[in-house]
């Protein structure tokens, strides 16, 4: 397949406006501005993009609320704080590809008349937050941002907003209230911020992948790109592959790539050909899956059919020689660590889940731990403010579910 | 109409509320940590989970609201096992130390988990520590208790508006800080502690002093600081006080506080509370008995009466003082002593104020809820700062600006810094000019209203200042002007809040006129502010020399022949003596006599040299007190008075709200009105009260304002103005209203000196509250603020001393950068003893108002010599 999102990735100096124009970039944005704005969002409508942040919400819908808002002004955040362990698909784009999330995010806001724009960056990342804003600076200067973009009367400007290190500030509302200067904490909803967003108005929060997917549609069309990998959820996708794989990377491949295609053929096999016991195929909050499960499409629609998520298609692979008590019980130290503190359930239970946990690790376990285990997380599930509890609390149902064994012969020596 | 099912039962309801609030509305009990009436719903406790047909997750009715045909399930197995598991989670980190805690028994988890908890804790792996936190002098925090709500950051952010504390740190380790880490830098409000579910911020006043069951009694009443008149509750253990603590939700307060309603009241405990009589005896004041202090005063009057006649005598009624007490008073000076010669504080500008806005308006135009400020579409306040004279008040100011409603400051009022759209700062003195620029730019944008075309005439009259020509006497750029010029003439409703400040000044009258000019034109509210719980009452009960109760002119005949003959006592109908007047001529000797019921006069006016003087040429002061104060200290016979929380009575406040304060323990002493009936008897007049009753019946009798008025009817909901009586009507008047001269507004200040500025700051606004030790150590000592170049210019920096001095004296004090003043300014406080303000003033007076003035004090600076 010809790369859509990381098509000049191995320019070495791919971040520079003038080789991205060399590839047609901003062409997308030049035919766009010729269009209508609600004929912008038609298209993405047409497209079947769904949000690649992880919930694989379908983009011109969510547009959509936007647009029908008649509250002004209206806020375009690019949630770039790709915190969830296990991702860094959109840290090439961010590094090597920034004038595609530009460019998308310059169609977007012209489709949602948005004027200002945030690039919520992670605070992580300093090289990229340099690429970027070295990138809006060129943006600036060719007339692709500003008060009156390519002399169509259109105005959008962009900031890059560095984060503080809170992985909660993945959360959309959480990194409104960052980006609003409060401590980020997720908001109650409804309203949502496409209602009531930044500084109270009408926000669209969409992810780095999900803006940089914009300029492709408006190049081949939504009815094109409708027609690459699942029909359900279309397009190309970042997997970020990391783990006891031969050759780990960031592959951009049609949605719906099986897994084990993934693992087997795009990442070389198991790294010293040894057996694969477990993959997470999402990002850590998505349910683990046993090596005999890995036949399954990568995509949002089917991924739940096989007790897992597409996340945000980072596939992390452990082979025979893990021990998965030990990858659960750190799991479960980071969801403690970034809990934000403001429910009951994530802050208090998700660190007493990491207690009962290292003594199982420990071999201190009793008995009752995993029964035990089990009901804290059954007591977390589904009672959190956000999903980040909820995230904590599968984790270790799903690893518990697949492999009990593990966690039970470390209790009984 | 939505109609919901909760438990089966159907609830319809009007408004679409939350399901928490649906279900209450029914009498179904959800409990909830994290929500709070006064706070914006959160949603992180958990606790009110719900189960709702249709939505597979449970759901926290805090956040959810009711849609037509919802139904919730509250008792479910799944909601009580979900409440439960909350519950353990929460007791994971928190202490189980309700043994000693102070907040136990008042504790909404200590209840919750008692109702639905687990009998037994699973966490086996230890709980978090913190150490309890002393940096604070009157909070002590203990986050180990700390359950995250965040209902002291929402209360501290959204309501105080002072966004002093936040939650630090991430999971378990969440807590509650002030951004310093150590002590609060805040105003002390203290309405955190208020709405802390647990005890993880308590008051220091009473840990570990007092248990909730051992409260005997809770008595209402209703603070004593200033003019807003804040409920507050007394719990009282067998003879003793425990605490003052506010009912959330009650009063025109709803149950908010500042730092001296919170802190303050333990100056009724004060060391400098008096016991006993004294009388001064070979120089010196010396414990006598009330018998012989009775006899001593009432001799002592009668001979001065007699030697002098009635015109040497004068009575000086406090505005802390009761309704009841001060009705007393001025009959007692009125028809016992023969004088008129009977007024307080509140006739140096608050009384002289509104009935100069009544004349022009009619009859209560002060009588303006304060609750109404925040419906109001925009604020102008001017001569002083609100959230220190009056924070209750303010925090409406806050509350609108939050809503988005424009707030337009003029002079210093650092309470509003981050609550003001526009903020005017004129040089020193200068804002009469600013205020005639304002009225001129007004007559321009603004259409006369009709109605009063007298007014009309006189507002057309002035002559106007255009915003260039005040730009260099004020000091304020043209655009600054405009802007507030702007947002004044989009108003249509606007509250207009008027401190004293601006009256008490050489121009005071004429301030009076361009405010009065400027309500016109924009069809404002007036708030007048009042450092006194009571202010309003001496003006309603007669203690002015020319009005009697019920605000009736004591030159009308028929007035003076009611009062006569209600009060079975001759009256003159010559005007008294006003306050200034009495202490003009106590000073020149025609006075020989003053009776003063609880006024520190000696530290409340400026000059405290001259009033001291006049003092001291008296043969007979008579000081009626609770404390003893500077003002006692000169006094001939000093008698104990009861304190607030001892004794029954009423305030009236600056809405012209009445309200009944209870009496909640025991004291030293007698109450004002008492000793003043105990004096009348010797002198031959037996006033026959048996209580306070007889005494509101005499005045509900006297003063048609007062009417019918009963206790019943002033601890009822709202007693407000005009009551069931009658005001006075009377015709718009303007006679005595000159237009102004202009002209000599057009000085401008001289740029090589430092004025003085009276700084009524939020502890000690006054003298009263340093007697509190709580509050006295919030704020040891009085400060003074000055600008960083002057503070360079001085080589002073914060904390070093500076040496202030005018003809009239000097004093010390400490300094305080305050970027926000004009460079050529000290603020200075007056607050405590022989180190205000008060002590370098002269005595200069407004030739109209007849108030001493607090403008023009120029001082010189040095630094002060090193302290220890």
């Amino acid at each position: 397949m010809k790369r859509a999102l990381l098509r000049n990735i191995d320019n070495t100096n791919s971040a520079d406006i003038n080789e991205y124009i060399k590839i047609s970039g901003y062409a997308s944005l030049l035919k766009a501005l010729e269009m209508k704005p609600s004929d912008v969002i038609d298209e993405v409508k047409t497209s079947g993009l769904r949000g690649r942040g992880g919930a694989g919400f379908p983009t011109a819908t969510k547009w959509a609320f936007a647009s029908m808002d008649p509250k002004f002004p209206k806020y375009l955040i690019c949630n770039a704080d790709e915190g969830e362990p296990g991702t860094f698909k959109d840290r090439p784009i961010l590094e090597k590809n920034p004038h595609q999330l530009i460019e998308g995010m310059i169609i977007s806001a012209y489709a949602l008349s948005a004027e200002y724009g945030y690039i919520y960056l992670r605070g992580e990342y300093p090289n990229a937050c340099n690429i970027l804003n070295n990138a809006i600076k060129q943006a600036y200067g060719k007339g692709y941002l500003g008060d009156n973009i390519s002399g169509k009367g259109v105005r959008f400007h962009l900031h890059v907003h560095q984060g503080a290190g809170a992985y909660i500030c993945g959360e959309e509302t959480a990194l409104i209230d960052s980006l609003e200067g409060k401590r980020g904490q997720p908001r109650i909803k409804p309203p949502f911020p496409v209602n009531e967003g930044f500084l109270s108005r009408p926000t669209i929060v969409n992810n780095v992948e999900t803006f940089a997917n914009i300029p492709y549609i408006m190049e081949i069309g939504g009815e094109q790109y409708a027609k690459i990998g699942s029909p359900q959820c279309p397009g190309p996708k970042l997997f970020s592959v990391s783990g006891h794989v031969k050759t780990p990377g960031v592959y951009e491949l049609p949605m719906g790539t099986t897994l084990r295609e993934i693992i087997y053929t795009h990442c070389g096999g198991i790294k010293d050909d040894k057996k694969l016991k477990a993959v997470i195929p999402g990002g850590i909050s998505t349910p683990i899956l046993p090596a005999d499960k890995i036949d399954c499409p990568m995509d949002f629609v089917s991924m739940p059919r096989y007790g897992s998520m597409l996340g945000s298609g980072a596939v992390m692979v452990f082979d025979e020689s893990t021990d998965l008590v030990k990858v659960c019980l750190r799991a479960i130290k980071f969801f403690e660590h970034e809990s934000c503190g403001k429910c009951t359930p994530c802050r208090e239970g998700v660190g007493w889940m990491r207690a009962i946990l290292k003594r199982i690790c420990d071999y201190n376990g009793r008995e009752t731990d995993i029964e035990h285990l089990l009901e804290v997380s059954e007591n977390i599930s589904g009672n959190t403010f956000c999903p980040l509890g909820d995230g904590a609390a599968t984790v270790v149902q799903n690893f518990i579910k697949h492999f009990r064994g593990e966690f039970e012969s470390k209790i009984k020596i | 109409m939505i109609t919901v099912t909760i438990n089966g039962k159907k609830i319809t309801l009007e408004k679409q509320v939350t399901v928490l609030e649906a279900a209450r509305s029914a009498g179904i009990k959800i409990p909830t940590l994290c929500h709070h009436e006064t706070l914006e719903a959160f949603g992180g406790c958990r606790l009110c989970l719900v189960e709702i047909e249709k939505i597979p997750k449970l759901q926290t009715s805090c956040t959810i609201y009711i849609t037509d045909g919802m139904v919730v399930h509250s008792e479910t197995e799944r909601v009580v096992n979900a409440r439960k598991a909350m519950l353990e989670f929460l007791l994971i980190n928190h202490p189980l130390d309700c043994p000693y805690c102070d907040k136990a028994g008042e504790c909404d988890l200590q209840d919750l988990a008692a109702k639905y908890g687990p009998t037994t804790g699973r966490f086996a792996e230890g709980k978090r520590t913190h150490p309890e936190s002393y940096d604070d002098p009157v909070i002590v925090r203990n986050m180990e208790r700390c359950i995250s709500c965040t209902r002291c950051v929402r209360m501290c952010d959204k309501v105080q508006g002072a966004s002093a504390i936040s939650m630090v740190n991430r999971t378990s380790k969440t807590f509650v800080e002030p951004f310093s880490g150590k002590r609060y830098d805040c105003e002390y409000c203290g309405n955190c502690l208020s709405v802390c579910p647990v005890g993880a911020i308590m008051s220091r006043m009473y840990k570990h002093k007092y248990r909730p069951w051992y409260i005997d009694k809770n008595i209402n009443t209703i603070c004593s600081y200033c003019g807003v008149g804040c409920s507050v509750t007394a719990q009282v253990k067998g003879d003793s006080l425990v605490r003052v603590v506010p009912e959330m939700g009650k009063g025109l307060n709803k149950g908010l506080l500042c730092v001296r309603g919170r802190f303050g009241y333990d100056y009724v405990n004060s060391s400098a509370r008096l016991k006993t009589p004294l009388i001064r005896r070979n120089g010196e004041l010396q414990q006598v008995t009330w018998s012989e202090a009775f006899k001593y005063a009432a001799d002592r009057l009668r001979d001065i009466k007699e030697r002098y006649g009635s015109e040497a005598i004068a009575g000086i009624a406090g505005g802390r003082c009761a309704n009841e007490d001060i009705y007393i008073f001025q009959k007692f000076i009125r028809g016992v002593l023969g004088s008129n010669n009977i007024d307080s504080i509140a006739n140096f500008s608050y009384a002289p104020a509104q009935r100069f806005f009544e004349r022009i308006f009619g009859q209560g135009v002060t009588a303006n809820s304060i609750q109404g400020i925040s419906n109001s579409d925009g604020i102008f306040v001017v001569g002083g700062d609100p959230t220190s004279i009056n924070p209750i008040l303010g925090l409406q100011i806050r509350a609108a600006y939050q809503q988005g409603i424009p707030v337009i400051t003029v002079g210093d009022t650092p309470g509003l810094k981050r609550f003001a759209t526009c903020m005017l700062k004129p040089n020193p003195f200068t804002e009469t000019a600013l205020l005639v620029s304002l009225l001129s730019e007004l007559k321009v944008k603004k259409q006369f209203l009709g109605g009063n075309s007298s007014f009309e005439r006189l507002i057309n009259n002035i002559s106007a200042l255009s915003m260039k020509e005040v730009e260099d006497i004020c000091g304020l750029p043209t655009d600054n002007i405009a802007s507030a010029v702007n947002m004044l003439s989009n108003m249509t409703n606007p509250s207009i809040v008027i401190g004293k400040d601006i009256l008490q000044r050489t121009d005071g009258h004429i301030n009076l006129l361009l405010l009065s000019a400027i309500m016109y034109l924009i069809n404002g509210r007036v708030y007048l502010l009042s450092e006194f719980p009571n202010e309003q009452g001496l003006v309603d009960m007669g203690c002015l020399p020319d009005m009697l109760p019920g605000g009736r002119p004591i030159e009308i005949e028929s007035f003076k022949k009611r009062y006569e003959e209600i009060v079975g006592l001759n009256i003159s109908s010559t005007h008294g003596l006003s306050l200034s007047g009495i202490i003009e001529n106590a000073y020149t000797g025609k006075i020989k006599a003053i009776q003063i019921i609880g006024e520190n006069v000696l530290s409340n006016i400026p000059d405290s040299n001259y009033v001291g003087k006049a003092f001291s040429n008296l043969e007979l002061l008579i000081v009626q007190d609770s404390l003893m104060t500077e003002t006692a200290g000169l006094a001939h016979v000093v008698l104990p008075s009861l304190s607030w929380l001892e004794r029954k009575g009423s305030y009236t406040n600056l809405e012209r709200r009445m309200q009944f304060m209870g009496k909640a323990v025991e004291g030293d002493g007698l109450e004002d009105w008492r000793i003043i009936s105990e004096i009348s008897k010797m002198l031959s007049f037996d006033m026959g009260y048996k209580g306070l009753e007889d005494i509101l019946s005499e005045i509900a009798r006297v003063s048609p304002l007062h009417k019918d008025i009963t206790y019943n009817d002033i601890s009822g909901d709202e007693c407000i103005w005009p009551y069931k009586g009658e005001p006075l009507r009377h015709g718009v008047s303007l006679e005595g209203m000159d237009v102004p001269d202009i002209g000599s507004l057009l000085k401008k200040p001289a740029k090589d000196r430092v004025y003085a500025v009276f700084d009524k700051e939020l502890f000690h606004p006054d003298s009263l509250s340093r007697k509190s030790a709580a509050i006295s150590s919030i704020s040891p000592e009085p400060c003074s603020r000055v600008n960083r170049a002057l503070a360079d210019r001085l080589s002073v920096s914060e904390g070093d001393y500076l040496n202030i001095s005018t003809d009239a004296g000097s004093i010390e004090m400490a300094v305080k950068i305050d970027e926000d003043i004009p460079e050529n300014v000290v603020m200075i406080p007056n607050n405590f003893e022989g180190k205000g303000i008060f002590n370098i003033m002269q005595w200069k007076l407004n030739p109209v108002l007849k108030c001493p003035v607090l403008d023009g004090n120029e001082v010189k600076l040095k630094k002060a010599e090193a302290r220890s």
